[in-house]
């Protein structure tokens, strides 16, 4: 009740804050519109509809800015300003009972048939204190080597003139099953929702979703544009009771309620250039909850001319999840994945770029025991009943892409082959599109791709699909469209999607637009 | 049954042609055609130099690439100089002019579309010409001033009428006076125009050149040579990015030596070290809602899932799916579709059974253990099964009071790291393990 009392207040202050700013001057904010309608089935690898979707998404968006009134595009002014934007999400197509938890037998935990969301809406500051000081409140996102995530809270930033900045956050990660709330950028491997209306026995693995508080630290350098680096910490908390006791036999509390960590990684990434000779880039993410790093990067570029680009990357990857995830105590095993990577830009319309990687996973590819039969781990002595591997298998792949645009013609071809002891993936897309006297759209897009499933050999299938559109563009930022896809596929059989677009823009013109409407 | 599964691409499949060449198919097409290809040469008009010869390298202003190739076209629209002059000749000795003679306003112009080429007044002191009414100018006596001297292409013929000069306005915020004021000469930003004879687009300043002083932190730096975009790009209209970035001469995007964020055709795969490190320079150009349209989308991106990719990508989320959790949150995106059309365990009864997913029980879960079982794919890939199933799934076998009597799926090492996880968070041991049990102990 406290943070949905909270969340109005500061809403209503934060639009409060945005009429004070209109009214202190001529109008500078804009409103956004975008609504998607699509109907599509999914279905069943034997054909049979499963779900009918009837889907509308309608976000609005509405900002307000230079609430200070400073000089137009005065580099050095303070600035205050203000964006929200907002979502409603629904399936039509969706039975009534899948949201209705008196009805145990159609219910699905966690899903809304029509769910809105506050995908963003803060007060953001820049350039106060004579330039030092920046400042956000709201819902906002943090992006950087830890992730993209949201937090509704204060972000306040110290620039300094020594080429180094400060940057500290606090407040509530966004949680799904909170008010206006997703579940996009919380720690993955909890299930979590809002459990309105469920008895206590009804999917009790279905955890309730509570508020997390959160808080950040980040150093970042500033200025120098040919080397940037950014060393970043967040901790996360689940609060509230989590059920523990999932098969309920009145031997264990059932519920554990304390103050507990959600995650606390620590991140930093680089990247440095050398015009003439290449680039470097690099990250790394170590978890004080798993006690080890869990994600690492690197890719080196070379600049062979001015057209030839060739790079070589690493990535690293472990499986993390929510602190309260059983998960992270799993035998999950990292990847490593290494890659070659070219690009060339033929001519100034003309590009392509391909790249060959490899993955190396560790895991076992052999019994492990072949001559005793099932070996089973009852001893709960972690050591004596883990699986050692024994095998490092490669995947590889590989994949190029072309893309030719000239004024408002744009023509693109990917193709792509992922093989691997999980299956393949290889085929290619050609798309192009094309505006005509500034307004009429067209555009098209035809797909073959082969898909083979080594663990489920009848799953397997060709695929192929043409998509087209038409569309209307009244502006340059508003714009109506039609679209039609066709898949044939070998296992399912024909499906067929219908998606409607309209996206309205209105807001001040660009600056050039105004300079010349004022000549 | 072989060719209904590969269908038309069947022969290379089975060959292993494909398999054996796409690693190598993308380097062996892409260098043969940078090496083959050339540029064609910008248009400009008349030649900066006798017979059309490029302008050394030393002459160009400071940051132009070796070999170059120009200005951005977005940024300064291509021009047409339909004007013939020397430069070098008019600052040497002989006439000894400077910049100022002929362009007094590059010392007080606040803005970069203040149109600073002389008007032909300027030249009418030297000429005897008289441009002072466009629509009559007299020629001069002399040869030198004669309409054709200066204009190319003109005949006596055309009258009062010459080829246009087109000097579309660069878009871009630039104070001349500002500059001047630090003592920073022409030079520094255009180049030696005085060693060559017609100053074209070449000699305009390159955003590189300019960055040799632009490094200030912005925005509390001291100084005034800030590096922030909008220091010298134009402010992007309301609503959008921090600086505006289409134009009716192209759209911007960052050159290959900043961040190495060339926005090339496989930028989409490898943006994510650009934006991990510096997401503030990609907000230069891009509002949230550029991000929020693929990471938290609603509406399938064709360009990231191609084909029938709804009914299909099971297969590349086995081989791929940490890149699946870059945008999806699998405990609630994956899962909740996967309860609704029946193939996750707990799925509601009355949603239609979609079919077995795993591989029969003989290989995925009956013992022996071997390549295929779930066991194994979980440790290849753990974040496919918490796509579909919940804690409540694992844990019916493998918590220690489980109906498989606890099969343990801990790592290696576990106990001697566990006292980490259980002070910072005990949850999970307590979904398997009673609060008394013994064997935690060795975690407390």
């Amino acid at each position: 009740m406290t943070t949905r009392f909270v969340q109005r207040a500061a809403g209503r202050a934060a639009f409060g804050a945005m009429l004070v700013g209109m009214d202190a001057r001529a109008l500078d904010g804009d409103v956004t519109a975008d609504s998607v309608a699509q109907f599509y089935d999914v279905t069943s690898p034997t054909g049979q509809v499963l779900l009918e979707r009837r889907r509308l998404t309608a976000t609005l968006g509405l900002g307000a800015y230079d609430l200070l009134g400073t000089a137009e595009g005065d580099p050095h002014a303070a600035d205050l300003s203000i964006r929200m934007r907002v979502r409603y999400d629904a399936d039509y197509g969706a039975p009534s009972a899948t949201s209705d938890p008196t009805i145990f037998g159609s219910i699905v935990p966690g899903f809304a048939p029509q769910a809105v969301d506050l995908m963003y809406f803060y007060l953001e500051g820049r350039r106060f204190g004579g330039g030092w000081l920046g400042f956000k409140l709201g819902r906002q996102y943090v992006t950087d080597v830890l992730g993209w995530w949201s937090f509704d809270g204060g972000e306040v930033s110290v620039t300094t003139p020594y080429y180094l900045k400060a940057e500290a956050y606090g407040g509530l990660e966004q949680r799904g099953g909170m008010p206006l709330s997703t579940s996009r950028f919380e720690a993955d491997g909890v299930w979590r929702g809002d459990r309105t209306g469920f008895e206590p026995l009804l999917y009790p693995e279905f955890q309730p979703a509570e508020v997390a508080p959160a808080l950040g630290v980040a150093l970042e350098s500033v200025g120098l544009t040919w080397i940037h680096g950014r060393l970043t910490y967040r901790r996360v908390y689940d609060t509230g009771p989590s059920t523990v006791s999932e098969f309920p036999d009145g031997s264990n509390p059932g519920v554990y309620d304390r103050t507990r960590i959600s995650s606390e990684r620590l991140g930093y990434a680089v990247d440095a250039n050398l015009a003439a000779i290449g680039a470097v880039k690099a990250g790394i993410v170590y978890d004080f909850y798993r006690a080890e790093i869990t994600s690492a990067y690197a890719s080196l570029d070379g600049y062979l001319g001015k057209r030839l680009t060739v790079s070589t990357d690493y990535d690293y990857y472990l499986p993390t999840f929510d602190g309260d995830s059983i998960w992270n105590f799993f035998a999950g095993e990292p990847r490593s994945d290494l890659g070659l990577r070219a690009n060339v830009d033929i001519d100034r319309r003309l590009s392509v770029a391909g790249n060959a990687h490899a993955r190396v996973s560790t895991v076992q590819t052999a019994p492990f025991d072949p001559g005793g039969g099932f070996v089973s781990s009852p001893s709960p002595n972690s050591a004596g009943g883990y699986y050692p591997t024994n095998g490092h298998p490669f995947d590889e792949g590989g994949n190029v892409s072309a893309r030719w645009h000239s004024g408002e013609t744009r023509i693109a071809a990917h193709a792509s082959g992922d093989f691997g002891s999980e299956g393949d993936r290889v085929g290619g897309d050609v798309s192009a599109e094309q505006v005509i006297e500034t307004r009429y759209m067209v555009g098209g897009r035809a797909g073959l791709w082969q898909w083979k499933d080594d663990l489920r050999p009848d799953r397997a299938a060709t695929g192929f699909q043409y998509v087209a559109n038409v569309g209307y563009r009244f502006d340059p930022r508003c714009r109506g469209s039609f679209e039609w896809e066709h898949d044939f596929n070998g296992l399912v059989g024909q499906r067929f999607r219908f998606m409607f677009l309209l996206s309205l823009d209105m807001g001040k013109l660009p600056q050039r637009t105004r300079e010349t409407a004022q000549q | 049954m072989t060719s209904q599964v590969f269908g038309p691409l069947r022969p290379f499949v089975a060959l292993g042609l494909v398999r054996a060449l796409m690693p190598l198919f993308a380097l062996l097409v892409i260098v043969p055609m940078a090496l083959a290809q050339s540029e064609a040469p910008t248009v400009h008009g008349v030649a900066p130099l006798p017979d059309d010869r490029p302008v050394p390298h030393g002459l160009l202003p400071p940051g132009a690439p070796n070999p170059d190739t120009g200005p951005s076209s977005v940024i300064y629209p291509t021009q047409h100089v339909a004007i013939r002059f020397d430069h070098a000749k008019h600052l040497g000795r002989e006439i000894g002019a400077t910049c100022k003679t002929c362009h007094p306003g590059a010392t007080t112009s606040r803005r970069a579309s203040d149109r600073l080429t002389p008007g032909g007044e300027v030249c009418d002191r030297c000429h005897s010409t008289d441009h002072s009414n466009l629509a009559l100018v007299k020629s001069g006596d002399a040869a030198m001033g004669q309409c054709a001297t200066c204009h190319q292409g003109y005949r006596p013929e055309d009258g009062n009428r010459v080829a246009p000069l087109e000097l579309p306005r660069a878009n871009l915020v630039f104070d001349h006076k500002s500059h001047a004021d630090r003592n920073i000469g022409c030079a520094q930003c255009h180049g030696a125009v005085a060693e060559i004879e017609l100053a074209t687009r070449d000699q305009l300043p390159r955003m590189s050149g300019c960055l040799r002083c632009h490094q200030a932190p912005d925005p509390a730096s001291l100084g005034g040579a800030k590096s922030a975009c909008e220091t010298c790009h134009l402010a992007g209209p309301s609503g959008t990015a921090r600086i505006q970035t289409m134009f009716p001469s192209g759209t911007l995007r960052p050159p290959r030596w900043l961040h190495n964020a060339e926005h090339t055709p496989d930028f989409i795969e490898r943006h994510k070290s650009v934006a991990a490190d510096d997401s503030g320079f990609c907000a230069n150009c891009h509002k949230e809602d550029f991000c929020t349209d693929c990471h938290d989308g609603r509406t399938r991106p064709r360009d990231i899932h191609p084909n029938d990719y709804l009914n299909m990508h099971a297969i590349e989320a086995r081989m791929n799916t940490e890149r699946c959790t870059s945008c999806h949150q699998q405990q609630s995106f994956c899962l909740d579709c996967h309860l609704r059309v029946g193939v996750a365990e707990s799925s509601p009864p009355n949603a239609k059974d979609s079919g077995r997913f795993h591989p029969p029980k003989s290989i995925w879960s009956d013992p022996p253990r071997k390549p295929g079982s779930h066991g194994f794919e979980a440790e290849r890939n753990l974040n496919a099964c918490v796509s579909c199933h919940t804690e409540r799934d694992c844990v019916a076998c493998h918590g220690a009071l489980g109906v498989g009597g606890g099969f343990d799926p801990h790592t290696s090492g576990f106990v001697g790291r566990c006292a980490t996880q259980f002070n910072r968070n005990p949850r999970p041991c307590f979904v398997c393990h009673e609060p008394g049990d013994a064997v935690l102990s060795q975690c407390r």
